[in-house]
């Protein structure tokens, strides 16, 4: 392969062309030259016209129930999707079928659509199969390329499970995932308690079923000194703990889903399933607090929460419809539409490619001459509109479906290959 | 559109709930029932008002009284009657509610009375169908007619219900009742208070702008009306919310005793069935202060209001 992308202005604040408007040759997988007008070459080109080029965005939570469930997504379509919606890397969780708790599922997950500029990265099972009782062979799945340890959709319930998760990961400074939310307390809610839900006669999901896992697993993190992120924080009463802890000097890390920096529980109203989220929608509160949060580095990455379904479990009484939604492709488009005031391109690098690398200890990735070629077009300007029955996703369990969000993604250049999001 | 016409009928093509009513749907509801009440009791009961309507009773939730009550309902405006049951697991396992509700309405059904576990069922239907739709009860969300039937039952013993104080007694947690009635009882300006173990009140419910009370005696103090409702100890969880019968009854049930030691008599209402000895004493709810039975009467007349506004909403299609 090789390409010329013309007129690209460089958003990355450890590159030296940072803010430039240059163009950069790309050949195979490398960066060959970054420079003002570079000559005419024999591959194609591409024209950004002023766009933003920023190094690979990662997104470290994606669902994608590959084997076993491939109706709602396969790595094919996840890597379309991911594509589209501008990520060059994608952390996948465990929560397959079988479950990816083993070595074998590590590399079915690293082989996965190698002619794609799309690289999956597996999240290995603390627990077989994520039952949360026998722990999983983790020093060989770590060795095969898996990138972190979590159950995944399922938040480790045990105590002395994630206790004994946190130590042994340390054998290899290894990094323990938890989604935090006390089933004993969430109990059979079906939304998030407030307002809300006690109109609607809905059970709900008090917000300390949250934070109170927070605590606790804070609480086994500095017991045991491991490293431990948290996933897909919610709550405004979550906040504090993980300051607090923060401030310690905890090797403490977290993320919030663009979701739960979008909408609130007043989404509910209408029984609309593709706003039944785990964790459950929050108050305009928390999301104002979870969007303060994020930008004050509180919590350290914003997730795409990806969730595929089909419609056969969306269009359902809500009660009985599954949890979760779409996001690989309108993860930016949600993320402007909720902080596009209050952020740039440099943050955006920051935070979508170098903070998550070095989190998840991928390889560094720079926009440099003689770096890798991994990046990611974007456009802070103008809109982009969702369309229904155009979306990469096998899954089409969007409440994003059929509105405009702005920015836009404008392509991935990755392991040889080059997307255009139009295409 | 605006004529003297359209003061007549309701805000909505769909009961879905009371919130979803104002004040004027509810207050033409009770002068619609007035009139009904009165047919129901000539020696000819039945009235040609929907005589080519085809109405579907589906029951994904047994119910004997609430059945019953729009079965008759249906069948003193002259309407058609199919019923359909089935049990929620079998729903939940089988054929979806969208593919039953479509294949009944494939044989041209106008309206559908419907009852179902989950909360906003109705909701769901109505996006996706033609046909008028009553909510007869969705899981623990609403049961208008039953809200409509109480607030009818007590205007007609209190006259308006400004400035009354109505109190809800038992399982506020799991009762489409209680907020039914607490949307309703508010829209017609009373003061509404529950009262029950605290682990059978959610904690929001303050955001509906009522009062809570954990106390028995002061609330029946307090109160012009007791609206009792019903405490099923098969509906507790893995974790109890109350540890026996025999205790709740102790505490919050309300017996005789107590209704003497008050200044002045209060109603006493209960959606039924009731468990005697339990929330009601039996010399409690057959006692002159009760006027449980007549909510039974006075429900099939709201229902047959309902039915009859609701028809006249129909969409021009379904008429076939």
């Amino acid at each position: 392969m090789e390409l010329v992308l013309r007129n690209a202005k460089i958003a990355d604040p450890r590159s030296s062309h940072h803010r430039q408007m240059v163009d950069l040759h790309i050949q195979d997988d490398a960066i060959r030259a970054i420079d003002v007008d570079l000559p005419v070459k024999n591959g194609q080109e591409w024209d950004l016209d002023g766009a933003w080029v920023s190094p690979g965005w990662v997104d470290v939570g994606a669902w994608v129930p590959d084997p076993g469930y491939e109706q709602r997504e396969d790595f094919a379509s996840a890597a379309r999707a991911a594509a589209r919606g501008g990520f060059t890397d994608v952390l996948v969780l465990p929560n397959t079928e079988p479950v990816l708790d083993g070595k074998a599922a590590v590399q079915y997950v690293r082989s996965a659509e190698p002619a794609q500029p799309v690289a999956f990265h597996p999240i290995g099972a603390v627990t077989r199969g994520c039952q949360g009782t026998d722990i999983t062979e983790m020093m060989d799945m770590e060795q095969a390329g898996a990138v972190a340890f979590s159950d995944g959709l399922q938040s480790i319930q045990h105590s002395g499970m994630l206790y004994r998760a946190l130590l042994y990961v340390k054998a290899f400074h290894g990094l323990v995932i938890n989604a935090p939310l006390d089933e004993s307390l969430a109990g059979t809610g079906l939304m998030h308690e407030g307002v809300v839900s006690t109109s609607l006669g809905l059970r709900g999901i008090p917000d300390i079923a949250e934070s109170l896992m927070v605590q606790r697993d804070i609480n086994l993190l500095a017991y045991t000194n491991s490293r431990l992120h948290l996933a897909d924080i919610s709550k405004a009463a979550s906040l504090p703990l993980i300051r607090e802890a923060k401030a310690r000097g905890l090797r403490l890390t977290c993320s919030v889903s663009v979701h739960h920096l979008q909408h609130t529980d007043e989404q509910v109203r209408g029984f609309d399933t593709n706003y039944k989220l785990t964790p459950p929608l929050g108050t305009d509160g928390d999301r104002e607090a979870l969007r303060k949060a994020l930008l004050d580095g509180t919590i350290d990455l914003v997730t795409s929460q990806h969730r595929p379904w089909e419609e056969d479990h969306k269009k359902l009484e809500f009660p009985f419809a599954a949890e979760g939604v779409t996001g690989l492709e309108t993860a930016f488009g949600q993320l402007m539409h909720s902080l596009g005031d209050r952020l740039d391109a440099s943050w955006l690098a920051m935070n979508l490619a170098h903070k998550p690398r070095e989190i998840f200890g991928l390889k560094p990735v720079s926009l440099e001459a003689g770096q890798p070629a991994c990046l990611t077009c974007f456009s802070l300007q103008g809109k982009s509109r969702v369309e229904p029955g155009r979306q990469a996703s096998k899954s089409a369990n969007s409440p994003a479906l059929g509105q405009e969000l702005p920015g836009r993604i404008l392509g991935v250049v990755h392991r040889g290959f080059w997307v255009r999001s139009s295409e | 559109m605006a004529s003297a016409e359209d003061a007549q009928h309701l805000s909505t093509r769909h009961l879905l709930g009371i919130k979803y009513l104002n004040e004027a749907d509810i207050r033409l509801i009770f002068d619609t029932a007035r009139e009904f009440k009165e047919v129901i009791n000539r020696p000819i009961k039945k009235v040609p008002s929907l005589r080519d309507i085809t109405i579907a009773n589906l029951f994904f939730e047994s119910s004997t009284r609430t059945r019953i009550s729009f079965e008759l309902a249906e069948k003193r405006l002259s309407a058609d009657v199919v019923n359909f049951s089935a049990s929620s697991s079998s729903v939940s396992k089988g054929e979806t509610l969208l593919d039953t509700v479509n294949n009944i309405l494939s044989m041209k059904v106008d309206m559908v009375v419907m009852r179902h576990p989950a909360p906003g069922a109705h909701h769901f239907l109505a996006r996706h169908i033609q046909a008028n739709i009553v909510n007869a009860g969705d899981g623990t969300h609403e049961h208008p007619t039953q809200a409509l039937l109480d607030a009818f039952s007590m205007q007609e013993v209190l006259g308006d219900l400004r400035g009354k104080h109505i109190a809800i007694f038992g399982d506020i947690l799991h009762s489409r009742v209680a907020l039914s009635n607490i949307f309703c009882l508010q829209k017609l300006g009373a003061k509404v208070k529950v009262c029950g173990p605290p682990t059978l009140i959610p904690k929001y419910i303050p955001s509906l702008g009522v009062e809570v009370s954990y106390d028995l005696q002061d609330t029946l103090r307090w109160c012009d009306v007791a609206n009792v409702l019903r405490i099923q100890l098969e509906r507790q969880e893995e974790l109890r919310y109350f540890p026996s019968l025999r205790e709740y009854a102790r505490f919050f049930g309300i017996r005789k005793d107590l209704l003497d030691q008050l200044e002045k008599p209060i109603l006493i209402m209960h959606p039924g069935p009731i468990n005697r000895g339990v929330e009601l004493t039996s010399d409690v709810a057959d006692s002159d202060h009760s006027i449980i039975l007549q909510q039974v009467e006075n429900g099939v007349a709201i229902r047959m209001a309902v039915l009859y506004l609701l028809s006249a909403l129909r969409p021009p299609s379904s008429s076939g």
